[in-house]
């Protein structure tokens, strides 16, 4: 009775014992029991609807044993416990979770491997290929479970039903589930968590309705959610073993016996709780090979047969409006290694004219050893592009901002020089001249915030050249006097410039402005340590 | 009847390609920011979009100097363009640059050794105000080349280059001579428009903002 009195552990409103809840979803109606599954529930309109696919089984999946002792999966701590067996080993009296010496001492025949984490992996990304054919939300739960939001490509599918039909066929043609005992076990239901525990628990379940999940859940173990063993183990001795139980536990003592965390995986079960889910970035590229009928030398041939090779590129790109900053292009001779040549673009392009004429000025640079016999097309990473409409008036015509073709620049011009011949300038805060400037990755984003027109943001208290030398070249001295190109006459200075002490790049300069007889002037120092010679460091051009 | 001809007449006349000889043809120009300079240039400034050619005797000598003013405006300009470059003799020097109003995020620095393709390539994309090179020697043609390009991207181009082509016939539409000056212990500089449609044929003497006194 003392239970009854307490709130449920779902009922709505009793925030206290939920920490830092952060979107609570409006509450659906409270479950009217297993029964009423009335006509109103099946129209309802859930917001998510997830599939979940469990692989049973997968770490023996993954090892595939060709022998036919009993074969048992170890995991890789240091006292190796059993965490899947096969059948035959399982027929022996060998159960998961048993220690690997306890293994033993019941079947001394048996073959204990560990387990194989980066096939298992590589095995769930192949599924998720092929579920990503149905949806792009797809996420992998590790190690064994797979998530897809199908909710938006219902009517792409033809229904619900046309859908899951498909995406079990698809999935089970594939070869490398086909092993019987192995096969992806789908269920579906309006949360991602409650998807999840019934496919790993094997229950048939194809919910639609949210107020349906309590009831339908009810029956299923505990140890479906993968709690740490010790939780398992203490709701165990609370008498708790399903799912059923565990809901009807009130919510404020449960959250303080086991942990705010705990309690907001069972608000994502039910979808009290949002629940959102890393979508697994698919990693594409394109891949093009041309075989030459005759072998080529002349650039100009080469860059007219890749044309195809980059129209099917661009058509690659259109459909998933995407674009390439990378595309590295090889070329296969008979005898010689084979020619690379790495295209890097400022920012995504995925037009095939641009992209040819970008080779072009690449390919005007390099020598082929060899004629060409094959050629091979290779793209980056793809990234999003965003997609523009092209302006009326050409770049400086009538005020027509040149977004598009300030980068082009820059690309057409780091293809042909290279991508260190091309920079932008920045001024950093410095005493030593060589330091008070670096070079910089040119400001792409066109600027849109109107500078103040006036002069400087603030002037220099110090007269600085325009020109910078290199390095400070060494000058002729006679009694002391600095020489270039005739006698210099100082005209200003000395400005002391000591810094840099801590760096290992340590400078104490005089600085004089100096000038010749023609008129030139000259940003000239002498070094105030060591040989006291004087150095031309700038130019007043 | 025949005064509408002479009307049509001034029209063809008043277009920006026709030159008639002395006449000032009306030209999209902006302040160089030396008053002595504007009111010798043709149209009161420098050229919108176009090649200038400017030739010293040699490095250091203001030559960047009678150009910063201008840079300064540039390079403030919205929307916003390049300001190119193209294999200068030594590095521009940031805070110079930034002391004298320069915006340095429209800076682009092009280090070839290939400068007149590099320059054609800048005047001719759009993408730039103005497109500086110094050019070690360059044909007639390719000068042409480039004067073609300015205008069709709407760029200044300027040219910097040794006195010693001050004699070589160039399609540049404005040509000036820089030789240093000391006057009164102020450095500047005496101008001449070896070729400008329509500007002064007296040399200009400027002296620059920053010359010790």
């Amino acid at each position: 009775m003392r239970h009854r009195a307490r709130k449920s552990l779902f009922e709505p409103g009793d925030v206290s014992a939920a920490p830092s809840v952060l979107r609570v979803r409006p509450a659906p109606p409270p479950p009217t029991g297993p029964g009423s599954e009335d006509q109103a529930a099946l129209e309802l309109d859930p917001r998510e609807l997830w599939i979940a696919a469990h692989v049973p089984q997968l770490s023996l999946l993954a090892l595939s044993a060709g022998s036919s002792a009993p074969l048992v999966v170890l995991d890789d701590t240091r006292n190796p416990r059993i965490v899947d067996v096969d059948a035959a080993a399982q027929a022996a009296g060998i159960r998961p979770g048993m220690m690997l010496a306890a293994a033993f001492a019941v079947a001394p025949e048996i073959d204990a491997r560990p387990r194989d984490v980066a096939r298992e992996l590589a095995l769930m990304q192949r599924l998720a290929g092929i579920a990503a054919a149905f949806t792009p939300q797809v996420s992998i739960e590790p190690p064994d479970g797979l998530l897809l939001e199908i909710k938006p490509s219902i009517r792409l599918f033809g229904g619900l039903k046309e859908l899951c039909r498909r995406l079990r066929d698809a999935c089970l043609a594939d070869a490398a589930f086909a092993r019987s005992g192995s096969q992806p076990h789908f269920t579906l239901a309006p949360t991602a968590l409650a998807a999840l525990v019934a496919a790993r628990a094997g229950a048939r379940c194809f919910i639609t309705d949210p107020r349906q999940l309590p009831a339908r859940l009810k029956l299923l173990p505990v140890g479906v959610l993968r709690w740490p063993e010790e939780a398992n183990a203490r709701l165990l001795a609370m008498g708790v073993r399903t799912l059923g139980e565990l809901l009807r536990l009130p919510r404020a003592g449960f959250a303080r016996r086991f942990g705010p965390a705990t309690l907001a995986d069972l608000d994502r079960l039910l979808g009290r709780r949002a629940d959102p889910r890393r979508r697994l970035a698919r990693r594409e590229r394109y891949v093009g090979r041309l075989d030459l009928d005759h072998e080529i030398e002349e650039h100009d041939r080469i860059l007219e047969v890749l044309r195809p090779l980059l129209d099917e590129l661009a058509q690659f790109l259109r459909k998933r409006q995407r674009g390439i900053t990378a595309l590295q292009c090889r070329f296969h001779h008979y005898r010689a290694a084979p020619t690379t040549c790495a295209l890097r673009l400022a920012v995504p392009e995925a037009d095939a004219a641009r992209l040819q004429s970008l080779l072009r000025e690449r390919l005007a640079n390099l020598r082929f050893p060899e004629p060409v016999r094959r050629c091979e097309l290779r793209s980056g990473a793809l990234t999003d592009r965003p997609l523009a409409s092209k302006s009326l008036w050409s770049a400086g015509e009538r005020g027509h901002a040149p977004a598009f073709e300030m980068p082009a620049l820059i690309e057409h011009l780091r293809a042909r020089l290279g991508a260190d011949a091309v920079y932008g300038l920045r001024g950093v805060p410095e005493h030593r001249p060589e330091n008070a400037w670096r070079v910089a990755e040119p400001a792409l984003a066109p600027v849109v915030s109107a500078r103040s027109a006036g002069g400087p943001a603030g002037a220099a208290p110090f007269r600085r050249p325009p020109w910078l030398l290199h390095a400070p070249q060494e000058l002729d001295s006679q009694r002391g006097r600095p020489f270039h190109g005739g006698a210099l006459q100082l005209l200003a200075g000395p400005e002391r410039i000591e810094s840099g002490w801590w760096d290992g790049a340590d400078v104490q300069r005089d600085y004089y402005v100096a000038s010749d007889p023609r008129g030139a002037r000259f940003w000239i120092y002498r070094d105030c340590v060591g040989s006291r010679k004087w150095f031309l460091h700038g130019i007043f051009g | 009847m025949h005064e509408a001809h002479e009307k049509q007449l001034e029209e063809l006349l008043a277009h920006p390609s026709v030159w008639r000889g002395r006449s000032r043809a009306a030209l999209e120009t902006f302040p160089t920011g030396f008053a002595a300079l504007d009111a010798g240039l043709p149209g009161g400034g420098w050229p919108r979009h176009g090649l200038v050619e400017i030739l010293t005797p040699q490095a250091g000598v203001g030559e960047l100097y009678l150009l910063l003013p201008a840079l300064a405006a540039l390079s403030r300009l919205l929307p916003a363009r390049w300001c190119t470059w193209v294999s200068p003799p030594h590095e521009p020097f940031a805070p110079a640059l930034n002391a004298h109003g320069v915006a340095l995020d429209r800076m682009l620095i092009v280090r070839t050794h290939l400068p007149l393709w590099a320059q054609e390539q800048a005047l001719r994309s759009g993408a730039c105000e103005v497109a500086l090179a110094w050019l070690p020697r360059a044909s007639p043609r390719a000068v042409r080349r480039l004067q073609l390009a300015a205008e069709q991207g709407r760029a200044l181009g300027v040219l910097y280059r040794s006195q010693r082509f001050a004699s070589e016939a160039s399609p540049a539409m404005l040509r000036v001579l820089l030789e240093p000056t000391v006057v009164a212990g102020k450095q500047g500089a005496r101008l001449r428009l070896l070729k400008s449609r329509g500007g002064s044929r007296e040399p200009i003497d400027l002296t620059w903002a920053d010359a010790a006194a």
